[in-house]
């Protein structure tokens, strides 16, 4: 896909991240479709969603900035999941990054409303101390969601599956990346956000 | 030695062990390394922060509810009618979705600044063939320069589709009769004009090339440096939900896609894209036959699930995606400067029998 965004410098850049996702969810349905034929429910399901659901849920949090949306999305990733035949060992990263592009969509399509609401809630604002040395603003966090919904979809990606536990290894995997350029692409996801935080602080 | 790369010093942070051992001497004896590290650290706490959430989970309430979807959802052995069979399989974020943001996304501009060369504007559609590992492994554009988005195209939902031919300035396509099983209004979505700057930097492509352990072919003079801008919608679409949620008919019109050169001519940016590493060799032959004006938008289709062919709609040139399995059907086409889809889960003939009757 990339390669038409190369190649093609024209719809490049507005297909890129439509196309990534319509190869992964293709795969996904093309997947479920095997599995749905024979009629039967994977008997894993029970055991992988109690291993892994706190996860996903986490996964699509970070992206979402909502449990009850995260939750949802969630249920969709598991409900694809209970008709896959994604191997039972794969399945961490299988999730994974189904929750993150999943959620990605949704604040891709719904990304004025969501952070119109977002603002307005940040006008009462409070500061929230999350670790030690790291204070972030309501307003911040919104506006760090809405530069993640900008960023090449892969960045976005490993960015999310890094911060939600994941090993660079399971995030190379995960994304067909090598795990060296694990590193450089969540570094340059930061970087990205970080741009997008100060930009705000010095305009403001 | 030659300082790690910046990736190696984001690593340092989670994983020191995952990290060489020469490097990690390296960085401890480097205060430019030593002063990265620190501003890697820094940005990496200041997101973890601002992405983190609290989210402690109720997993048996989840689990109940996941149960519950599951048995309903669950395939009818034997008697099912097909068709329920293929729009659950599309589970709320199918392919005709994707086909749906496409068509949006890739809704393009007539604005052109004087001082940008216009290079590309979709006149046909071609589908480009690609299999799925190809779309997850070729190189991200971003690792060969900046790419910055200049405006938003603020998707956004609207009551119906006057409002959306109001605010899209586009002829908002009526749909004369929905096909069996789908019912009532559509959800109308329109988005602005989208538009990205790239900027091919010599230096980044070199280092994204090294990381993956390739030779950057040497850059033609004056391409580094040298931007390309992309110009997009405004778009409108309207999606069908299907009895049992999912979308069942999607319809999309947009302004077709343009390109915008800085200066340097359009084969030579390709040419030299088409020749970065990652590229396979028959991928990167077939769009060498892509017109030299850039008339041709290529889209996307993973080559293993969906077969392309050529029809027409009213008399403009089409090309028609199904995908193998018969979960969906898509039509595209472009006439003057607008593209149109149409998309369900649905077959060829059905996709085509709705676009033709399009008013």
């Amino acid at each position: 896909m990339d390669l038409v965004r190369s190649g093609r410098a024209g719809p490049a850049v507005a297909l890129a991240g439509a196309g990534v996702v319509a190869g992964r969810g293709e795969r996904t349905e093309h997947v479920a479709l095997r599995s749905a034929a024979r009629g039967a429910v994977r008997a894993d399901l029970d055991e992988v969603f109690r291993r892994d659901y706190q996860r996903v849920v986490g996964v699509a949090a970070r992206v979402l900035g909502s449990r009850d949306q995260a939750e949802d999305v969630a249920q969709d990733v598991f409900l694809s999941f209970s008709r896959s035949s994604v191997p039972a060992a794969e399945a961490t990263g299988w999730l994974a990054v189904a929750a993150a592009h999943t959620a990605l969509n949704l604040i891709r399509s719904g990304r004025r409303r969501a952070s119109r609401e977002e603002i307005a809630a940040a006008a009462e604002d409070t500061v929230v101390s999350d670790v030690a040395d790291a204070v972030v603003t309501r307003e911040e966090r919104s506006r760090v969601r809405a530069a993640l919904a900008q960023l090449p979809h892969k960045q976005a990606v490993a960015l999310v599956l890094r911060h939600s536990g994941l090993s660079y290894a399971d995030v190379a995997t995960a994304l067909d990346l090598s795990p060296g350029s694990v590193g450089t692409t969540v570094r340059r996801a930061e970087s990205a956000l970080r741009k997008e935080l100060n930009r705000h602080a010095s305009s403001d | 030695m030659r300082h790690p790369t910046e990736g190696v010093l984001r690593r340092l942070i989670d994983e020191p062990a995952g990290v060489a051992d020469p490097d990690r001497q390296h960085v401890a004896g480097c205060d430019q390394c030593l002063a990265g590290l620190a501003a890697a650290r820094s940005d990496a706490t200041l997101v973890g922060a601002a992405l983190a959430t609290e989210a402690p989970v109720d997993v048996d309430a989840a689990w109940r509810r996941l149960s519950t979807a599951v048995s309903a959802a669950a395939p009818t052995p034997v008697t099912a009618p097909r068709r329920s069979g293929r729009v659950r399989a599309l589970v709320r974020r199918p392919a005709v979705a994707a086909v749906a943001v496409a068509v949006v996304l890739t809704g393009a501009g007539t604005a052109a600044a004087n001082d940008w060369l216009k290079v590309f504007q979709t006149e046909q559609i071609a589908p480009v063939g690609f299999s799925t590992a190809d779309l997850v492994a070729l190189p991200d554009l971003s690792a060969y320069g900046d790419l910055e988005m200049t405006s938003d195209p603020g998707v956004h939902e609207v009551s119906d589709a006057a409002a959306a031919a109001a605010e899209s300035g586009l002829d908002v396509p009526v749909v004369t009769t929905l096909p069996r099983g789908i019912t009532g209004e559509p959800q109308t979505s329109v988005g602005g004009q989208a538009s990205a700057t790239f900027t091919y930097s010599a230096d980044r492509a070199a280092r994204a090339a090294a990381e993956a352990g390739e030779t950057l072919p040497p850059a033609p003079p004056g391409l580094d440096g040298s931007s390309v801008r992309l110009v997009a919608g405004p778009g409108v679409v309207q999606m069908w939900q299907s009895s049992v949620g999912a979308p069942g008919l999607v319809v999309g019109r947009a302004v077709a896609p343009t390109a915008f050169s800085s200066g340097v001519p359009f084969e030579t940016l390709r040419d030299h894209l088409l020749s970065l590493p990652g590229l396979p060799d028959d991928v990167a032959a077939q769009l060498r036959t892509f017109t030299a004006d850039g008339s041709t938008l290529p889209l996307p289709v993973p080559a293993e699930q969906v077969t392309s062919s050529s029809a027409d709609v009213n008399g403009v040139p089409a090309t028609v995606l199904a995908a193998r399995d018969g979960s969906m059907a898509a039509v595209v086409w472009v006439d003057e400067g607008v593209v149109t889809a149409v998309a369900g889960s649905l077959d060829g003939d059905e996709v085509l029998g709705i676009a033709r009757a399009l008013r």
